[in-house]
């Protein structure tokens, strides 16, 4: 999926600075909800509509994303680990909090002046958020584990991604010219480090993940 | 729009269902007290404004497997209960033995081979899922 949102970005993007696009700029305001988490965020997009009828969008932009969750499973976030349950073990936050600001990419297409849908995607950027006490569980063993938000977040390819990456897609109604609201299906990746690598088997391991499903709502300015 | 909207109420209810609670049913899991040796024992005592009661005691059978048995055992229900062997009352070290299988009978539930239990104190209800203790015997 990721590997065909580049193809389609890369294309686009080569075709926005060929045709001289129209530029939109974007802000949201979103707030989303799933099983025991709920996230707020905040982006700003410049995009470039594209083609004659100007109906696709590209942009770039940055998101600021703030995730609630209470007594949620991490798994193993290396991309060796993860995905082959014999060698992922788990973090139980009783209660994950981080804030996550990043640069990201946008797609979307408009229906019409008012309807549009899209997906976008951060990229790169940072995560802030305090240390937590969280429950490693590996088999029938479990012990108390001090946890807190990796730094760096990088979206790569799989499960090579690291840190904490908001993804959405969305709908989106504009009302007027300037106001919008948006409904999305919002996947964000939460990533906690440990204090010691806390997993020693098969390898020695200190990042967990978790990929949230959630609803979102928002509304959108144009500036 | 009207629609998207229903399906993300639809959505958000359908995310917001109730865990499974424990059974209720009384069960009464055969065991010999006799071809056994106690190792220790200890008083269920309820934690958290929840009730457990009975004892808990751990016994070594003559095949070398140890056991952990409740006898005489209720709890108060709650979703993801487990019982934990744990270094202290936090569960800050823990072998998680299993599923409660009830709230209410004789259990017994098998130590994993190789546990040291001189490093476990405790045994525990322990709700999972939203890290609380239920209840508590110290067998020391």
């Amino acid at each position: 999926m990721r590997r065909l949102f580049f193809i389609i970005f890369s294309f686009a993007t080569s075709v926005a600075w060929a045709q001289s696009p129209a530029r939109v700029n974007h802000g949201s305001f979103t707030g989303a909800i799933g099983s025991g988490q709920g996230s707020v965020a905040v982006e700003y997009f410049h995009n470039w509509q594209l083609g004659q009828s100007k109906k696709f969008e590209v942009g770039l932009g940055g998101r600021l994303t703030s995730y609630f969750g209470s007594n949620q499973y991490y798994s193993s976030a290396p991309a060796s680990l993860a995905g082959d349950e014999t060698k992922t073990d788990s973090l139980l936050m009783a209660s994950a909090q981080m804030n996550a600001v990043n640069l990201a990419i946008n797609l979307g297409y408009r229906f019409s002046p008012k309807f549009g849908v899209g997906f976008n995607i951060d990229a790169l950027g940072f995560t802030f958020g305090g240390s937590k006490e969280g429950r490693y569980l590996n088999g029938n063993q479990g012990q108390l584990v001090e946890g807190k938000p990796t730094s760096f977040n990088v979206l790569l390819i799989g499960n090579n991604d690291r840190g904490t990456l908001n993804s959405e897609f969305y709908a989106r109604y504009f009302f007027n010219e300037r106001w919008g609201i948006k409904l999305a299906y919002q996947y964000l990746f939460t990533e906690y480090t440990t204090d010691v690598a806390v997993q020693q088997q098969p390898e020695a391991n200190d990042r967990f993940r978790n990929k949230a499903s959630m609803v979102s709502i928002g509304v959108t300015k144009v500036f | 729009m009207i629609r998207l909207l229903a399906i993300s109420v639809i959505l958000l209810l359908a995310s917001c269902q109730p865990e499974d609670a424990t059974p209720t049913g009384p069960v009464n899991d055969m065991f010999d007290a006799s071809t056994a040796t106690l190792l220790r024992e200890g008083m269920w005592m309820g934690a958290n404004n929840y009730s457990v009661a009975g004892s808990a005691k751990l016994y070594q059978q003559s095949d070398g497997t140890r056991v952990l048995v409740l006898d005489m055992f209720t709890s108060s229900n709650g979703p993801d209960l487990r019982v934990y062997l744990s270094t202290d009352v936090a569960a800050s070290s823990f072998v998680n033995l299993g599923k409660l299988k009830s709230t209410n009978g004789q259990q017994v539930y098998t130590i994993p081979a190789g546990t040291d239990l001189n490093q476990f104190r405790f045994a525990l209800i322990w709700c999972q899922q939203f890290s609380v203790l239920f209840g508590k015997a110290d067998t020391q």
